[in-house]
């Protein structure tokens, strides 16, 4: 099947307006744009990247924050045995200096962030399509307050073909 | 033909929703998001008991008599951070007029590590082990640095989200210390004022 590319972007889209609607409120800050069906031969890997969105009032803390008080991003992946996580990478933060810290930088993403994966199937993995399911954990911040480390789902499916 | 019909809908909702939240987005910034004053003014203070840093159990209501600055925030909200030495400098300046005021951390860090923190921040009044209750009996703080201000009587006199000038924080405190308080057991409230420890020792007046 072909991918659209138009639908993680329209997806993100209307998910940004919810966010832009409610400064200070619950809603989830970060959402994850749709992943198309990943496809990997049994002994092979495939790099899948996980795209993120921040709301636009929001930053969050990168994976590298500055201080071990600071809660860091962080994706937990779980896979069934036929696909294995290879890799994760993460970008690099941003660093930042925010009105309520003038003189401090804080590592942080803000806007849109990708999370770099590389998924592996093993030699004697049986064709088939595989849930990849997990959660990304965050703390979220605006400029002047911040909100309690929240985890969002994260999901995508990898299809194991053979050599 | 009936596909770019519904096309043409999702646009104009689309937009629509665009400038719903710009309008709101627009006004929420003019009046700033972060002042939430308003219905909680008046309401009573939904009395508490929580652990402090020490091991105490310390009552919301063992302080009636006094102006209480009821102050939410963890070790991980750096705008938290700036506050916490003003309340320092609060503390000691009109602590002899009666304000007490109470730190919550909701953090899931080991009290030692918030101990140590408080610590760092100069901290010299009391550092409370927040629970999921008392948020909640509070309004859900999940905004922090989130602060209650409480009249001598046990009422809310404000209540103030994100980070503020210091200059409007002082201003609270100064209204809710002109608050009465209506007769109560002095002798309770002595005591249990003087069961209560600041959260660093050394730092304490």
């Amino acid at each position: 099947m072909r991918k659209n590319p138009a639908v993680p972007l329209i997806a993100l889209l209307i998910a940004g307006f919810a966010l832009a609607q409610s400064p200070g409120d619950k809603l989830p800050s970060v959402i994850m744009a749709p992943v198309g069906n990943v496809q990997v031969r049994a002994g092979a890997s495939a790099a899948v990247s996980l795209d993120f969105r921040i709301g636009s009032e929001f930053h969050i803390n990168s994976h590298t924050p500055k201080s071990e008080l600071l809660i860091p991003t962080a994706i937990k992946l779980t896979t069934p045995d036929q696909v294995t996580v290879a890799d994760v990478k993460y970008p690099p933060g941003q660093d930042v200096s925010f009105p309520f810290s003038p003189d401090e930088k804080l590592s942080v993403y803000s806007g849109d962030f990708t999370i770099d994966t590389v998924i592996k199937a093993p030699a004697n993995a049986a064709a088939g399509t595989y849930p990849v399911t997990g959660t990304l954990r965050f703390q979220a911040c605006d400029h002047s307050a911040c909100y309690p480390p929240k985890t969002i789902p994260v999901q995508f499916q990898v299809t194991v073909v053979k050599k | 033909m009936k596909r770019n019909a519904l096309v043409f809908v999702a646009l104009f909702v689309a937009i629509l929703a665009m400038l719903a939240s710009g309008k709101y987005l627009d006004r929420t910034r003019k009046h700033g998001p972060l002042k939430l004053v308003g219905n909680v003014q008046g309401l009573p203070a939904p009395d508490f008991q929580l652990p402090s840093l020490d091991g105490a159990k310390v009552k919301l209501s063992d302080f009636r008599g006094k102006a209480v600055l009821l102050n939410f925030w963890a070790t991980w909200c750096p705008p938290c951070k700036v506050e916490m030495p003003w309340f320092a400098d609060l503390q000691k300046e009109y602590g002899k007029d009666g304000l007490v005021i109470l730190g919550v951390a909701m953090d899931d860090s080991e009290p030692d590590k918030i101990a140590q923190f408080a610590s760092e921040m100069g901290v010299n009044y009391p550092i409370l082990l927040g629970t999921d209750q008392v948020s909640d009996d509070y309004g859900n703080v999940q905004y922090l640095p989130t602060s209650f201000y409480i009249s001598r009587d046990g009422t809310i006199v404000d209540k103030m989200t994100g980070l503020l000038d210091r200059k409007d924080i002082e201003e609270a405190v100064k209204k809710t210390l002109n608050t009465t308080s209506r007769p109560t057991s002095s002798s309770q409230q002595s005591q249990a004022t003087a069961e209560v420890k600041p959260a660093v020792k050394d730092a304490a007046q």
